[in-house]
């Protein structure tokens, strides 16, 4: 077989070039292992310090800040959603009426009051005939019944009922 | 809420004795992870079904459905001639000095995190806009109040996260949306505890802990993780699913198919796209074993059609009450017809998954790892994992795709952020047992 010889080292450079190959898909996985451990390690530290953080703001918080929590963006005043649940009862049908009267609104209050005050007086229903109004900026004069103010601040919000 | 959450471990422990049985207890309390990961959605899928046929809910109910499932696991391990280990001294597993200083690690990012939820305030948006309030109607009702699911917004996601949270509610005694956030702790602790469990005997440390350190990191879950809505409960079901059933690709092991089929029905249960990333697992393990198609698909059609199953009554209640099942906009055919927003919904999508500020570099460093463990001659699960990927990027761009009235942006009105969380949960799952199967191959190689 005169072609045999001349094979040999061939086989042996393909044997070393597999070698090395493996050498560095071997080192390319440790470097991927390092660099997974490197930031692990390296955003640790970052990581739980925001979690602190988080929690101390937490902490920082009022009652009724938790409690309302992303109503805080919509319902104007913190008072307008106790003083609802205090005058509604459980069994009673409430519904929000919106209007261009409202003072000092976020941009939200409008598109999600009606939204925030479901979840949040559950379980009190929703109708669109309820008896019982959360005005918010409404006009009281367009919600078909005499309406009698049980609760009102300066920011145009009032709780009633119609009788 | 700690009552509750024991009794869920408790309930998956049953389950998963009948599943495997164990060797010891210190196996069974490796495993406890895993048994709480079941329990949760085992008991979840039957609460979902008690509430779908009218049976009050109380904390009555949540006993009795978890004591179902563990009856009928007991009836089944008895029948499977399981015996539970013998009592010996409970030894703790000896630890490597990186081991240790990794799961120290862990405890204290789990403890912050426990105190940056104890007294958070309820202010995510779609938490406080209808998955909570979906749970206070039932926690106040007892039921699927007919109302309540009618006017609240999308009433046809799944109910199970709002009524595992309304579970936590009956267990709290009271609806507190604030105390709320330490269900989502218990069940991200279960998420996590379920991955080392698995894996430890598995993979070397080196390629256990960084991974999943380096995901628990991330500026998204450190930040979100505890919110109280559906993304994280789904994405961590769907990853201890994609686990398991990679686990199976090399053990062939019935139980875990089992075990998977159960997370697969509670994450399609937890949120709609619990289907679409449920079918990219189940299609990604079809194609890591099509050289074994005739035995192996079969089984994975069977798992695939038995947690869809398992959401039939929601499907059916929602027909019943008259209510859309809220598919997407532009789904099937379509999508033909905005062809143009596939261009944009994939970079939306590639460009998300790649987001250091949300992300870190965790999708590069799966990617970097599958892509040298092709070159290190491993193939079944790298070409898993690779599949993971295609499949769960094609899934989330068909999520902006066949929603044309959602901007294509990663604003918050888009939910992607949120949704390519799966594929980052999935990497500390996932990604360790490529690693090995990389370095064992070069192993192999050098041997031979």
């Amino acid at each position: 077989m005169p072609d045999d010889p001349p094979r040999l080292p061939a086989l042996a450079a393909d044997r070393r070039r597999n070698t090395s190959f493996r050498r560095l898909t071997r080192l390319g996985l440790a470097c991927c292992v390092a660099v997974t451990s490197a930031f692990a390690i390296g955003y640790f530290p970052r990581a739980v310090s925001h979690l602190d953080d988080t929690a101390s703001t937490n902490n920082a918080l009022s009652l009724a800040d938790r409690d309302v929590g992303g109503g805080n963006s919509v319902v104007v005043h913190q008072n307008a959603p106790y003083e609802a649940r205090r005058l509604i009862p459980t069994s009673a049908r409430y519904r929000v009426v919106t209007g261009g009267r409202l003072r000092n609104a976020s941009p939200l209050t409008g598109s999600f009051v009606d939204g925030w005050f479901r979840s949040f007086l559950i379980p009190r229903r929703t109708s669109a005939a309820a008896r019982w109004i959360i005005c918010y900026g409404c006009d009281v004069s367009l919600l078909g019944a005499p309406y009698t103010v049980r609760w009102q601040d300066d920011n145009g919000i009032s709780i009633g009922d119609l009788r | 809420m700690l009552a509750l959450n024991v009794w869920l471990l408790a309930v998956g422990t049953a389950f998963l004795f009948a599943l495997r049985g164990w060797r010891s207890w210190g196996e069974a309390a490796r495993l406890a992870g895993l048994a709480y990961m079941l329990g949760v959605a085992s008991t979840g899928v039957v609460l979902v079904w008690a509430l779908v046929v009218g049976i009050p809910f109380s904390v009555a109910t949540i006993l009795g459905a978890g004591l179902l499932v563990a009856v009928l696991a007991l009836i089944a391990a008895y029948r499977l001639g399981r015996r539970p280990p013998p009592r010996t001294r409970l030894r703790l597993p000896r630890l490597s000095l990186f081991a240790a200083v990794s799961a120290a690690l862990v405890a204290v990012y789990l403890e912050a995190l426990f105190r940056s939820g104890r007294l958070a305030a309820l202010t995510e948006f779609d938490g406080w806009f209808f998955w909570v309030p979906k749970a206070k109607a039932i926690f106040y009702f007892g039921d699927l109040d007919n109302q309540f699911f009618r006017e609240l917004p999308h009433h046809g996601y799944p109910p199970l996260v709002p009524t595992v949270e309304a579970a936590a509610f009956r267990f709290m005694g009271s609806a507190d949306v604030v105390t709320l956030h330490l269900q989502f702790w218990f069940l991200f602790v279960g998420f996590v505890a379920a991955l080392v469990g698995l894996l430890a005997p598995r993979v070397s440390p080196l390629f256990l802990w960084p991974p999943l350190l380096l995901v628990l990191v991330t500026p998204r879950v450190t930040g979100y993780a505890l919110q109280a809505q559906a993304d994280f409960l789904l994405e961590e079901l769907i990853a201890v699913a994609a686990l398991v059933i990679g686990l199976w690709l090399f053990e062939r092991r019935d139980w875990q198919l089992v075990a998977a089929g159960v997370l697969l029905a509670a994450a399609m249960l937890a949120k709609r796209e619990g289907s679409l990333f449920g079918a990219c697992v189940l299609l990604a393990a079809i194609g890591a074993t099509w050289r074994q198609a005739r035995t192996a698909w079969p089984r994975l059609a069977i798992v695939g059609v038995g947690a869809a199953a398992a959401t039939a009554p929601w499907w059916i209640l929602l027909h019943v009450r008259h209510l859309s099942a809220e598919g997407p906009e532009a789904g099937g055919t379509g999508l033909f017809s905005h062809a143009d927003l596939a261009w944009p919904s994939l970079r939306l999508t590639v460009s998300t998954l790649f987001d250091y500020r949300q992300w870190l570099v965790v999708v590069p460093v799966a990617l970097l790892a599958i892509a040298l463990a092709f070159l290190a001659g491993a193939r079944r699960l790298p070409g898993y994992a690779a599949l993971l990927y295609v499949f769960g990027a094609a899934a989330l761009t068909y999520t902006t795709w066949a929603f044309p009235s959602i901007p294509i942006t990663k604003d918050p009105i888009n939910p992607i952020i949120r949704l390519t969380g799966w594929l980052v949960l999935v990497m500390p799952a996932v990604v360790p047992l490529v690693l090995r199967d990389a370095w064992q191959a070069i192993d192999a190689k050098d041997e031979t």
